[in-house]
């Protein structure tokens, strides 16, 4: 039990503000376990939900790897987000315009391929720029790409969309709210030990450098360029790898969720959660699916109905602002990265006064956050 | 296909009404890139909000106007254009003063992230105002005109022409302010250098006030035209804003005279689109002019970055 105590506290909680807001994350699982167990919430419902969130996460942290570690301004997520899940879908349905049905893995396997050759592609002329063509450009790729699946019914099934997408690994011995929630949990661990261990590499320091200044890093002789391709593409292939669990996730795809809002979803969710910090992407999902669904069960309520709002525009309004509000008062998010960039025990060392070499691991439960604040 | 018996010149009429909303939007964010030095993704809404801000407008000009017109138009459009440019100006320079000012550490990525923000705001209060739902000027139907018809065989319609006069006026107006008055050379010296400027005892936020204000009311103007060509619909502006990106970097960021080339070529490919597409030059046809529009922009941004008419990237 120690064990688990302390690694919560050398990893992810490091201070008393990051210690109230996971309280709060803490009581609202709580609520949710109880609201499933009393029979209010359908268990298959929850875990929808929670393979949902899972979803986001993953956009997040690819979104992360770009703007958070590079500070590459993509304002196309929905975009790679619908590459992933056309190439699952066209690949594995047997009744899409391709008609292959084949097995999932060649979706995702298409999927990274794909994303990753469109990554390089837009990457090519703005990359070398300054950042803000980045974000020009990729929101024209994101309305071309969505103007392709529209159009091309041929190949894509237009408007009428996608479905007889089939589940992932229906030979579990779970139900397949379960295997997908088992699934999204298992992708979101490997990205997520993934992204730490490059973070911290000498990879990650040089993306770090290049987002706080980038004439500094090329002037100690980087290849600023290829940093910021290598850091774009990996995000595109993650937000890929999460379009193509979408689509297996909810086994039906049309164009309508490609639409810049479910970009700006994402950019919320590392914004809030905290620029930089893929603990924070991961809550800061959370939040957005929250928000959305949350939102969606106003709708329910008789009440709201009989005043005869249309909720769809007050969702907008709530979204723009909250990008407003966080923008002007709190830039840093829920979970700014404080130290993410440091090894544990590096951490231990400078902790202790950074004196004794054999590092001296503290006691579960105090936590290092002593002098090495970013 | 509809067999096509549209003489080329048509496209090209089509083509110079199309261009003219567009060189209005792209001043506009030019100005706004040059001056406050950030890409501002609200402009494209705030077209949008231009045209229902006339379209409100409308509904208590038209009944006290009655329907005398000018140049084939009521004269109630044209207070309702005047309108809609003013409201426009005013909702750009309040949102200046609450939102971008205020921004922490007002870099131009925090900026932009927030102009994001400022375009959800934007489309949602027209959303909840409005509706959702595409409305017309309710300017009466025009046929074409009947001489130019018979003369050059393409159909324009007087509407297309005080679009295209209009713009002209304001294009013709907004230079002369910039070569002629002082507060022009002010705006100039402010787009060159900031700080040079500021040193020189410009007052840099007199020159942004004047910035937002012209920015909004071209934008407006661009959006009442484009409402009056097609439709008002709320997601307009945020549609179109991809193309009006495009010709500010063919144009060249920042510059104000390489933003209204770059309109008239965008515009113009976006309309010739369907015509390239007859004699073959183009893959694609007019559901792709938005995407012919971006390839453009991407195959500037390779081969000259700082686009037409600019200088430096």
């Amino acid at each position: 039990m120690s064990a688990v105590s302390s690694w919560v506290s050398e990893t992810l909680v490091r201070d008393a503000t990051e210690r109230r807001i996971f309280a709060v994350l803490g009581l609202i699982t709580v609520l949710l376990v109880v609201g499933v167990l009393t029979g209010v919430i359908g268990p298959r419902f929850l875990l929808f939900q929670i393979a949902l969130v899972g979803m986001y996460a993953l956009l997040s942290l690819g979104l992360n790897v770009q703007w958070g570690y590079a500070g590459l301004i993509n304002f196309s997520v929905a975009a790679f987000w619908g590459i992933g899940a056309y190439c699952a879908a066209l690949l594995t349905a047997p009744n899409s315009p391709l008609g292959l049905g084949l097995h999932p893995v060649f979706g995702f396997l298409a999927a990274i391929v794909v994303s990753a050759f469109i990554a390089v592609l837009i990457g090519i002329p703005t990359l070398r720029l300054r950042e803000d063509y980045l974000a020009i450009a990729s929101l024209g790729l994101a309305e071309v790409i969505r103007a392709i699946i529209l159009n091309e019914r041929r190949w894509t099934a237009g408007s009428s969309g996608i479905s007889g997408i089939p589940n992932l690994m229906s030979w579990l011995p779970l139900t397949d709210a379960a295997t997908t929630a088992a699934i999204v949990v298992f992708l979101i661990a490997v990205v997520y030990l993934f992204l730490r261990r490059v973070h911290r590499s000498p990879w990650g320091r040089v993306l770090r450098t290049i987002r706080s200044d980038e004439d500094l890093a090329k002037a100690l002789g980087k290849n600023t360029y290829l940093f910021k391709m290598q850091a774009f593409v990996i995000g595109s292939v993650i937000m890929a790898i999460a379009g193509a669990f979408y689509a297996h996730l909810n086994l039906y795809i049309d164009p309508s969720d490609l639409v810049p809002l479910t970009t700006f979803y994402i950019w919320i969710a590392v914004i809030l959660g905290g620029t930089g910090s893929n603990r924070g992407a991961v809550v800061g999902a959370a939040v957005v699916i929250a928000i959305r669904e949350g939102t969606r069960f106003l709708n329910d309520i008789g009440f709201i109905q009989t005043l005869g709002i249309d909720l769809a525009p007050l969702r907008l309004l709530f979204v723009g602002g909250l990008i407003i509000l966080i923008m002007r008062f709190r830039q840093d998010g829920l979970l700014p990265p404080k130290d993410e960039l440091i090894w544990p025990a590096a951490r231990d060392e400078s902790s202790t006064g950074g004196a004794s070499p054999s590092g001296a691991v503290p006691d579960g439960g105090t936590s290092s956050n002593g002098g090495d604040d970013r | 296909m509809i067999p096509l018996q549209i003489s080329p010149f048509q496209y090209v009429a089509n083509g110079v009404v199309f261009s003219s909303i567009i060189v209005l939007a792209a001043i506009g964010l030019s100005l706004v890139y040059s001056i406050a030095d950030f890409a501002n993704f609200a402009h494209g809404d705030l077209m949008t909000v231009g045209a229902f801000s006339a379209l409100f407008s409308v509904g208590f000009l038209r009944p006290m106007l009655g329907d005398a017109g000018v140049f084939g138009l009521p004269l109630w459009f044209f207070l309702a254009l005047a309108f809609g440019m003013g409201a426009a100006a005013v909702i750009s320079v309040i949102t200046d003063r609450v939102i971008y000012q205020p921004v922490k550490g007002s870099d131009s990525i925090g900026l932009l992230i927030s102009s994001i923000g400022v375009a959800l705001v934007y489309r949602a209060l027209v959303f909840l105002s409005f509706g959702t739902e595409a409305e017309r000027y309710g300017v009466p139907r025009q046929g074409p005109i009947p001489w130019v018809r018979e003369t050059l065989g393409i159909a324009v319609t007087p509407r297309n022409l005080v679009v295209v006069t209009l713009t002209i006026v304001l294009v013709t107006a907004l230079h002369l302010t910039l070569t002629r008055t002082t507060l022009g050379r002010k705006m100039r010296a402010t787009a060159d250098n900031a700080d040079l400027a500021r040193v020189s005892g410009i007052r840099t936020s007199e020159v942004i006030l004047a910035m937002w204000l012209i920015g909004g009311a071209l934008a407006a103007a661009g959006g009442v035209f484009l409402g009056l060509e097609e439709l008002v619909r709320p997601r307009m502006g945020f549609d179109i804003l991809l193309i009006v990106f495009a010709a500010v970097i063919l144009g060249g960021i920042g510059s104000v005279y390489g933003a209204m080339l770059g309109g008239f070529v965008i515009g113009m490919v976006h309309e010739l689109v369907p015509l390239f597409y007859q004699w073959g030059i183009s893959p694609v046809g007019s559901r792709y002019a938005a995407a012919v529009a971006f390839v453009i922009m991407v195959a500037i941004l390779l081969v000259r970055p700082s686009g037409i008419a600019g200088d430096s990237g």
